[in-house]
């Protein structure tokens, strides 16, 4: 295994996260949802040690469709809570690789701080974020594909006011 | 200043309340001491603490309380409060233990709240200190009662029980119990915590508020058909959208689903239809229940659609999606509202599943339903601090098509009824002179 993390480019891993994380700040999210595949899901547990998001409560948990609704919801003009828009500021770091299946199916695992601005307030969110990846040969859309992301954050348990956003 | 019962019935008209009801530090504290004091206030289900020992911490009101299984399987409700210098026993949410103790000094309590043992004892010798005497326990709660699981307290020790309290907001709690193929029920997983900048009643009145939806939620209704149009010809639409879209419904069907409410300030939308009707049938648990309860009851049990049964004031239940939520007062705009989650036990996973999705969706803080309900709450709690208007309407349907069957008056759906009827509970327990302070 760890051969197989030899082979990875963590550098090209990162720059991806990067692009993530700039998607999401800047807005971008017809961008931001085709980093997923198809079959993706996104999932924010409530509890740290959380393993089930069907059979239990979570702040997140969508499949594509569900992300597409929320990317089109997202500072539609009907919204009360958009009517004033969000502004995100992500930091990504401590990007280190988990699971190697092969270079083309591996896990890695993040930290961030997010710095969200919404409804006249300034707000800070950390914690970690798990990707699923795949690497797909597909033409002009050769590249990494995100097939399951976990996002926990390092309060999840506690009393959150609304969240408007992907992390 | 001090309120008198005059000034406080100045502030509810039968067609508006005044703005003070929002926003006044004053009402506020008065409101804990009146309606969250007397009122039977919701504290947990049983099935939060299963085994001797387990307990939870929440609180009435602004209280801090532990619901605790003792070894004799009764169940405490007990202030979190040590009987020696007042520090919180507990900070857990949950958790299980033979006895509680205090991390300051070292008082140490039984599951029922009574004093078991102080450290270093001979400093209490000859000083009159009576271990026995209740002012050095964690208290108990004046009176605590169970319908069919869910635990209530009131922290007064006359008044009228719980069954009568609850009135014919009980069918709601018997038909989530009916709905159990072996007749139980329990909670599974974690809480869902949203923080709201609010006053607690701006989030109980909304429950009940048919005349929002097709309004504070347009947007999410939108979306969705947006995305429907983008499917290919033929293809079916993702099962999501018969949770969200009936929220984005017309006010004639909100009329029609009608509003039902009941003594002591409860409520409810719906009964034979609502927007939870047209939900599709779950393989195996038609059979299930057919099996427990005969054809003609499973289609009575199924056929009930109460949407957010009130029950002031304190929380809101579901039948058809086995939710409820639960508001905590924190601040006079500061509100906690819990949500709560419950299998059907025997029942198939897929409706524990249906309800953990509705609620993700509709009452998450991350949902695209109720962060717009938040946004709306605190654009009034702030607003509503202007002197400009002392007044808030209530005046939709008043005196029109409300019909009146023994304890409940029914009206058109998009009626202020629900809150009207509120605020004459609140008045009840507010402009009720001093006894119990």
């Amino acid at each position: 295994m760890n051969k197989q993390k030899d082979n990875i480019d963590l550098r090209a891993v990162e720059a991806f996260l990067y692009d993530e994380a700039d998607y999401l700040d800047s807005g971008n999210l017809d961008a931001w949802i085709n980093l997923y595949s198809e079959d993706a899901t996104y999932w924010m547990p409530v509890s740290e040690d959380q393993q089930d998001p069907l059979g239990e409560i979570s702040i997140l948990y969508e499949n594509r469709t569900l992300m597409q609704i929320r990317c089109l919801n997202f500072n539609h003009r009907l919204a009360p809570s958009f009517e004033t828009p969000v502004r995100t500021s992500h930091i990504i770091g401590n990007v280190r690789l988990l699971e190697v299946e092969s270079m083309a199916d591996f896990t890695v695992r993040s930290n961030f701080h997010l710095v969200m601005y919404f409804q006249g307030e300034q707000e800070l969110f950390a914690g970690t974020a798990t990707h699923h990846l795949r690497f797909i040969k597909h033409g002009r859309r050769t590249g990494f594909r995100i097939y399951h992301k976990r996002v926990d954050l390092i309060d999840c348990a506690a009393p959150h006011k609304s969240i408007p956003i992907y992390f | 200043m001090r309120l008198i019962d005059a000034d406080i019935r100045a502030l509810v008209e039968a067609d508006r309340v005044h703005r003070k009801v929002y926003v006044d530090e004053e009402i506020f504290q008065l409101e804990m001491q009146r309606v969250w004091k007397r009122a039977w206030v919701f504290v947990g289900h049983e099935s939060q603490v299963k085994e001797a020992g387990s307990f939870i911490s929440t609180t009435i009101g602004t209280e801090p309380v532990v619901m605790v299984r003792d070894k004799s399987n009764e169940i405490h409700v007990i202030y979190n409060r040590c009987g020696h210098k007042g520090a919180k026993v507990t900070n857990k949410p949950c958790g299980k233990t033979p006895m509680f103790r205090c991390p300051y000094h070292g008082w140490s309590y039984n599951l029922d709240g009574t004093l078991n043992v102080t450290p270093h004892k001979v400093g209490y010798e000859d000083t009159g200190f009576d271990k026995s005497d209740t002012r050095f326990h964690m208290g108990k709660v004046a009176r605590v009662e169970n319908y069919r699981g869910f635990v209530f307290a009131s922290q007064i020790k006359e008044g009228v029980n719980l069954e009568e309290f609850l009135g014919d907001a009980k069918a709601t709690i018997d038909n989530v119990l009916d709905r159990a193929p072996t007749g139980q029920i329990e909670i599974v997983g974690q809480a869902l915590l949203y923080m709201h900048d609010c006053n607690w009643k701006m989030f109980i009145e909304n429950l009940n508020d048919g005349v929002h939806p097709m309004v504070t939620h347009a947007s999410v209704g939108d979306a969705c058909r947006k995305l429907l149009g983008q499917l290919p010809e033929g293809a079916s639409p993702p099962p999501e959208a018969e949770i969200v879209f009936p929220f984005g419904s017309s006010y004639e069907f909100f009329d029609d689903m009608g509003v039902s409410v009941m003594p002591y300030g409860h409520s409810y939308m719906g009964g034979q239809s609502s927007i939870h009707q047209d939900y599709s049938d779950v393989e195996g648990y038609r059979d299930k229940m057919v099996a427990r309860h005969g054809e003609e009851k499973t289609q009575q049990v199924l056929a009930q659609n109460r949407h957010n049964t009130t029950i002031y004031p304190s929380f809101t239940i579901k039948d058809a999606i086995q939710a409820i939520r639960v508001a905590r007062p924190i601040a006079v705009n500061k509100t906690l509202v819990e949500t709560w989650h419950f299998r059907l036990i025997g029942a198939p996973d897929a409706l524990l599943h249906r309800t953990i999705t509705y609620s993700r969706l509709i009452n998450s803080p991350a949902s695209m339903v109720g962060p717009d309900d938040w946004n709306c709450y605190a654009r009034m709690q702030e607003a509503l601090k202007s002197s400009s208007n002392d007044w808030v309407d209530l005046h939709r349907y008043l005196g029109r098509e409300e019909i009146r069957e023994g304890d409940v008056t029914r009206a058109r759906g998009t009626s202020d009824l629900s809150m009207r009827n509120q605020y004459q509970a609140w008045l009840t327990y507010m402009a009720s002179g001093n006894c119990d302070e």
